[in-house]
């Protein structure tokens, strides 16, 4: 039988994958040229997470689950763009939709807060909104003592407002049902808040209360950065000697080897080597370590 | 020799069957047939025997497995047939929100009619099958029958040369079998080629210059009626003028019903209406008719499978 | 051609006998209805309610007559055997697909101009009757030309979401095509969330696929520019002529596929 070319398998097959590239490539020419996502577009013009939830109709939890997605991009994909100005400008409306259209979406008010809190240029740098987020958590779920410890980790760690902290530790304490670990905590925020031995032992609750990976892998990362700290306190230390030996500081780890106070270059726990910026008398970690930049703690100053 | 109306040659189709695992069913198998331009043949099986699977064929509304299907010497499916054909399926249906002249007329368009045209003819056909006055009905209030009568409407809007009818006869009422039949045999003597199915023998037997005998995907017997030996099976006779008491006196009353006066008597094999007429006209009674009643389409094929030897 | 003119021609002729168009009216008298009824309670925001109001009816009405009558065009004939006669006449099976296709976005097409033509009427009407210091408050002018590139973008849209219905109805049944049809375009709204997933999973693999999907499913959301001309973004000439040859290249292979089954297949 004499078929037209639409009706034989070959001919259409290769008709069919012309227009599939057809459309592919306009798709992808569509994307690059106009960069907005539509996903951001549209939540250009969503101003609250009410509306949005009277606009969801029946399908609250799964529309709450695509914001949260939203948000993970939108914080991953600025945090990892090659762009010297980072907007995380819509990170805390996302959030913001995602937990009013879902008030249980603990991983939301949890995860959310870290994200909003990080330092630019790894996040926006906003506790306040952090703390915010958290709150609207607690009212939602007031029996969830991890919510209080959060924010009290915020006033100590990124605010250092150690007495707030102790109070937010001690709610959390008062809360049935919470480690018994937070009481101590909350008395050594409030006699030694700040100190590196405090902070350690703060992270190191983290880490063993921690019920998922995250939080397990940046309490690692906390904790070695107060090992990096402790490093450069004993650095600190040599470069004193050498000062009082030499009559002035070092210009550089060279010269602390040479004068046989190092046995070589010094390397912070992820095997970069620390940083003496003779210029400004400061010592710090390589900023390309995972560990930059070292959490609120000043540095203490090299002698001059 | 002039090209035939139809050619079938080897015409073969097996339809899957089975959800689970497909095993090839043989609907039709390796028909070979012609039917010359001008010929009113009807094309004879019980069912299932692969009447309607050899029109779908002849339509291209399904494919063939094997063989080919030929009509006014172009392929099957070829629009160059289509221009020239009428088809009227089984159990035909339309589309519930048009009336008959609507319908008529979207089918002319098809053929290139204009819509003056095609209403002109659509009054003309409307009017031979006897549904003038309800043209601009709706076709969701027609009954069957008169939906068999807008198929055979919308089968002759373009003036066919050859015409398909798809059991013509059923769904319909004594009445609508006889304007059916005097239509066919209408068509026939305008000189169209008429290809027509039935599972009726005696609805081939007055109209037929030939049929065709199907049964089980085969093509059994081609050939004209009188010459396909079919066997006698007993008689009707059909008498006037004779009283109640007349046929008991003789024995019949278990198989005799009165139709409008009249004695309609239905005669066995072993009672031959040679013994019987001459009683009966004793008694006054006058002879309207005598028939003889052949076997069943599925009765003859049974016997001719049974002795292969008869089968042509 | 004329073929397919007179099939496209039938298909707008039954949706009318349907009632299909009625809808039309059920719309006027919700825009209207709805206009009044704002008018009465904010002040100021109330030509952005009703263009937002407005637009969105014109797509979801569209998008309901896109679907049921999609996926009715080729499965009701085979259904109820109708199309035993229509195969018979001098028609060829590609051409029976593309009318219908055609008929029905010419029905869609005629509902999307009038329901437009209300939209501006209603918007003209309360410009006319407004103060020009309450204008003054307006982000756009209510009959605002910057609409236009919106609708014609839910019509192309609503183009696609037809050839989708009439694609999965080729082969498969009423009910399963509309569950899918309605799948694909909830589907294609959200998609461009595949797209950037890449910075969410560490798989690469998993990136890919989400990336693939995103290029193979019908994105939708690009035809949606509703939101922007209400708030008086630009839509660029070059936008909409990019995202309707998206359309069109991804109909035309809907189109070919569906012919493609089509036209092999048996009706028993």
């Amino acid at each position: 039988m004499n078929r037209p070319w639409w009706e034989r398998p070959v001919a259409v097959t290769v008709a069919l994958t012309v227009l599939v590239a057809v459309f592919v490539t306009t798709a992808v020419v569509r994307d690059r040229t106009y960069a907005a996502s539509a996903a951001e577009t549209e939540l250009l013009y969503l101003p609250s997470g009410d509306m949005v939830e009277r606009m969801a109709l029946s399908f609250d939890s799964l529309m709450a689950d695509i914001y949260w997605i939203r948000a993970i991009q939108h914080y991953g994909g600025t945090k990892r763009s090659e762009s010297t100005e980072k907007n995380y400008d819509l990170l805390g409306p996302l959030l913001d939709i995602a937990t009013t259209l879902d008030p249980h979406f603990s991983v939301a008010y949890r995860f959310g807060a870290i994200f909003l809190t990080e330092s630019y240029p790894n996040g926006p740098g906003r506790p306040d909104l952090a703390v915010a987020l958290l709150e609207k958590g607690i009212e939602a779920m007031p029996e969830r003592w991890e919510y209080y410890m959060d924010i009290g980790f915020i006033y100590y760690w990124w605010l250092q407002d150690y007495e707030t902290a102790a109070s937010w530790f001690e709610r959390a304490a008062d809360v049935p049902g919470a480690s018994w670990w937070l009481r101590s905590l909350a008395a050594t925020t409030l006699a030694a808040g700040g100190s590196r031995e405090s902070s350690r032992m703060l992270w190191q609750q983290m880490y063993d209360s921690a019920d998922n990976d995250w939080i397990r892998v940046e309490a690692t990362r906390r904790l070695t950065q107060l090992r990096a700290l402790d490093d450069i306190d004993q650095l600190i230390a040599l470069a004193v000697r050498f000062d009082q030996q030499a009559g002035r500081p070092p210009r550089g780890w060279e010269e602390l080897i040479q004068e046989g106070l190092l046995a070589g270059l010094p390397l912070d726990p992820t095997g970069l080597p620390y940083v003496l910026d003779f210029e400004n008398g400061t010592m710090n970690v390589s900023p390309e370590s995972e560990l930059y930049p070292l959490p609120g703690e000043s540095l203490p100053p090299l002698p001059q | 020799m002039s090209t035939p109306a139809i050619t079938l040659d080897g015409l073969t189709k097996d339809y899957a069957v089975g959800f689970w695992r497909p095993r090839p069913h043989r609907a039709l198998d390796q028909v070979s047939l012609e039917v010359a331009t001008g010929e009113v043949l009807g094309y004879l099986g019980p069912n299932g025997a692969g009447k309607t699977t050899t029109l779908k064929l002849l339509m291209q509304l399904i494919y063939p497995t094997a063989g080919t299907a030929e009509i006014l010497g172009c392929p099957a499916g070829d629009v160059d047939a289509s221009l020239r054909l009428g088809y009227l399926p089984e159990l035909p249906y339309f589309y519930d929100n048009l009336s008959a002249e609507e319908l008529l007329i979207y089918f002319g368009g098809l053929f290139g009619l204009s819509t003056a045209d095609a209403r002109e003819r659509a009054t003309t056909l409307l009017d031979r099958v006897g549904l003038g006055a309800a043209r601009h009905q709706r076709l969701r209030r027609y009954s069957k029958g008169m939906l068999q009568r807008v198929g055979i409407a919308q089968a002759l809007v373009n003036d066919p040369e050859v015409v398909f009818l798809d059991e013509p006869m059923s769904g319909l009422d004594p009445v609508g079998r006889r304007d059916m039949r005097e239509l066919i045999r209408q068509l026939g003597a305008e000189g169209r080629t008429v290809f027509f199915s039935s599972h009726i023998l005696s609805d081939a037997e007055a109209l037929c210059s030939r049929v065709a005998i199907m049964a089980r995907g085969k093509l059994i017997a081609t050939g004209r009626i009188a010459d396909l030996a079919f066997e006698v099976r007993g008689w009707e006779l059909v008498v006037s003028g004779a009283s109640a008491d007349d046929v008991r006196a003789l024995g019949l009353e278990e198989s005799t019903r009165e139709v409008d006066g009249r004695q309609v008597i239905e005669l066995a094999i072993d009672q031959p209406p040679d013994r019987i007429l001459p009683e009966l006209a004793r008694h006054g009674a006058q002879v309207v008719s005598l028939t003889p009643r052949h076997e069943s389409l599925e009765d003859y094929f049974m016997r001719v499978v049974s002795q292969p030897g008869e089968a042509s | 051609m004329a073929i397919i003119g007179r099939i496209a021609v039938h298909v707008f002729k039954e949706s009318v006998r349907d009632k299909v168009l009625y809808n039309l009216v059920l719309f006027a008298v919700l825009l209207i209805a709805a206009s009044y009824l704002i008018g009465q309670l904010t002040a100021g925001q109330d030509v952005k309610i009703i263009k937002d109001l407005g637009l969105a009816a014109t797509q979801i009405f569209g998008l309901f007559i896109a679907v049921f009558i999609g996926i009715g065009l080729v499965s009701k004939e085979v259904e109820r055997r109708s199309i035993y006669s229509l195969l018979s006449k001098p028609i060829r099976r590609h051409e029976l697909i593309l009318g219908k296709y055609a008929g029905l976005v010419l029905t869609l097409a005629v509902n999307v101009v009038v329901m437009a033509a209300t939209l501006y009427l209603v918007l003209g009407y309360m410009s006319w009757v407004e103060s020009e210091e309450f204008k003054a408050t307006w982000l756009r002018p209510a009959a605002d030309p910057a609409m236009l590139p919106a609708i014609f973008l839910v019509f192309a849209q609503l183009a696609l979401v037809t050839a989708l219905a009439l694609f999965f109805s080729t082969f498969s049944s009423p009910i399963l095509s509309a569950v899918l049809t309605f799948g694909l375009y909830v589907v294609g709204h959200f998609n461009a969330d595949l797209r950037n997933f890449e910075s969410v999973v560490d798989s690469t693999a998993a990136a890919y696929l989400a990336r693939a999907l995103y290029y193979a499913l019908p994105s939708l959301a690009p035809f949606d520019v509703k939101a922007a001309v209400v708030h008086g973004e630009p839509v660029t000439f070059g936008y909409v002529a990019m995202t309707t040859g998206y359309g069109a290249a991804y109909v035309a292979a809907l189109l070919l596929a569906a012919v493609f089954i089509f036209s092999r297949r048996d009706f028993k």
